[in-house]
């Protein structure tokens, strides 16, 4: 058999095309969108489990940093205040269950030092 | 007076609407996958399963029948392999991605919570920017991810971010709670940390169509390889070897004759 050759297409030109058609509008305010860039790549081993979600987590951490002022600039509200209480997406059993595994984990580190 | 009921300028909005659905033929994994999706985001519809995977055009009308601008189809190949469509209906562009490494929030590893339809804060690394593909995927998934404010079931506050981040040409998506205190010193100094709520997935864009499932391709990845040809290529190595082996036996056996 001929190994096939894959075709790259990559028309910039049409790319930016069709971004513009479905841009917001430039002018809409911040917590419209809620949309934060991280000023940095994110280069590091991809088989390197620990240092890429450590990357990833940096990432995650100056963003919700930049969010929070960005959100103060705003006027607009961000931490939940200690008497809101509302469903969560994870049920009250289910995070039973992951502080019971915590638990069992530390007891195990315990028993074995 | 009319003259004091002049129009106001209206304040411009961000409206968004997320169809979520599958094809047949997904793992309980899949499913799973799709419902964390549902429970993050409270601006998505969800259906039920699309009949035939090859009727995809019907896609942009049942998306038009429920309201929304926006489409993710989740499509299962083999019960194994899972792609996703995210396509902004009905004009298009569309993205079509390959779902790898997922884990989804029922996971006991992943210790975050955070309000059912809170708003997410979304962040994009600086590879979004570099490649014009980036752009648009970045553009698309800030109307598909991005929860608008007046979303119906949206709550008043933030507590978790979802980031995005280019390595390996690979989209790699994470979920995080924001924490504003230490809970191992809750009178101490405010600062943040994070908690992973999930779910944790990779995407590796294939193509992009200027219409919403069909259309031309205006993006293809080069450096895509399908998993089924790396599951061919695994099993011919493994037939190689057996081969290779048998050979040397026969040999072995006739020479002791």
């Amino acid at each position: 058999a001929v190994p096939q050759q894959k075709v790259e297409i990559d028309d910039k030109i049409a790319l930016e095309r069709i971004r513009e058609s479905i841009q917001l509008d430039p002018s809409l305010s911040w917590t419209e969108t809620l949309v934060v860039s991280y000023p940095e790549t994110i280069e590091v081993d991809v088989d390197d489990d620990l240092n890429r979600e450590l990357a990833f987590y940096k990432q995650a951490l100056h963003s919700a940093n930049a969010a929070r002022a960005l959100a103060a600039k705003h006027s607009f509200p961000f931490t939940r205040p200690n008497d809101y209480f509302a469903e969560m997406v994870k049920s009250d059993a289910h995070m039973e269950r992951i502080r019971q595994r915590l638990l069992d984990e530390g007891a195990g580190i315990k028993r074995s030092e | 007076d009319v003259d004091e009921t002049e129009i106001q300028p209206k304040k411009k909005r961000n409206k968004q609407r997320v169809l979520l659905l599958s094809s047949r033929g997904i793992t309980h994994r899949m499913r799973h996958l799709m419902n964390d999706l549902e429970a993050l985001l409270p601006h998505v519809k969800k259906d039920s399963k699309l009949d035939s995977k090859s009727q995809l055009h019907l896609l942009p009308e049942l998306a038009d029948l429920n309201n929304c601008n926006n489409t993710l189809y989740f499509e299962a190949r083999r019960h194994e392999d899972l792609y996703l469509w995210a396509a902004k209906t009905p004009n298009g562009p569309s993205i079509k991605m390959h779902v790898q490494n997922v884990h989804t929030m029922d996971e006991l590893k992943m210790t975050g919570n955070c309000l059912k339809g809170s708003r997410g804060i979304l962040s994009f690394d600086k590879a979004f920017e570099d490649t014009e593909w980036g752009r648009l995927t970045k553009e698309l998934f800030t109307h598909i991810f991005g929860v608008p404010p007046q979303a119906r079931r949206a709550k008043p506050f933030i507590d978790h971010i979802l980031s995005f981040s280019i390595l390996d040409n690979k989209i790699w998506f994470r979920n995080f709670q924001i924490m504003e205190k230490d809970p191992l010193q809750p009178n101490g100094p405010p600062q943040t940390s994070l908690v992973e709520i999930g779910p944790r997935f990779v995407l590796t864009p294939i193509r992009i169509f200027e219409g919403a499932f069909h259309g031309a391709t205006v993006y293809s990845n080069p450096e895509f390889i399908t998993p089924t040809a790396v599951r061919r290529l695994e099993r011919q190595e493994k037939g190689m070897k057996y081969g290779a082996r048998k050979d040397a036996e026969e040999e072995s056996s006739k020479r002791k004759e």
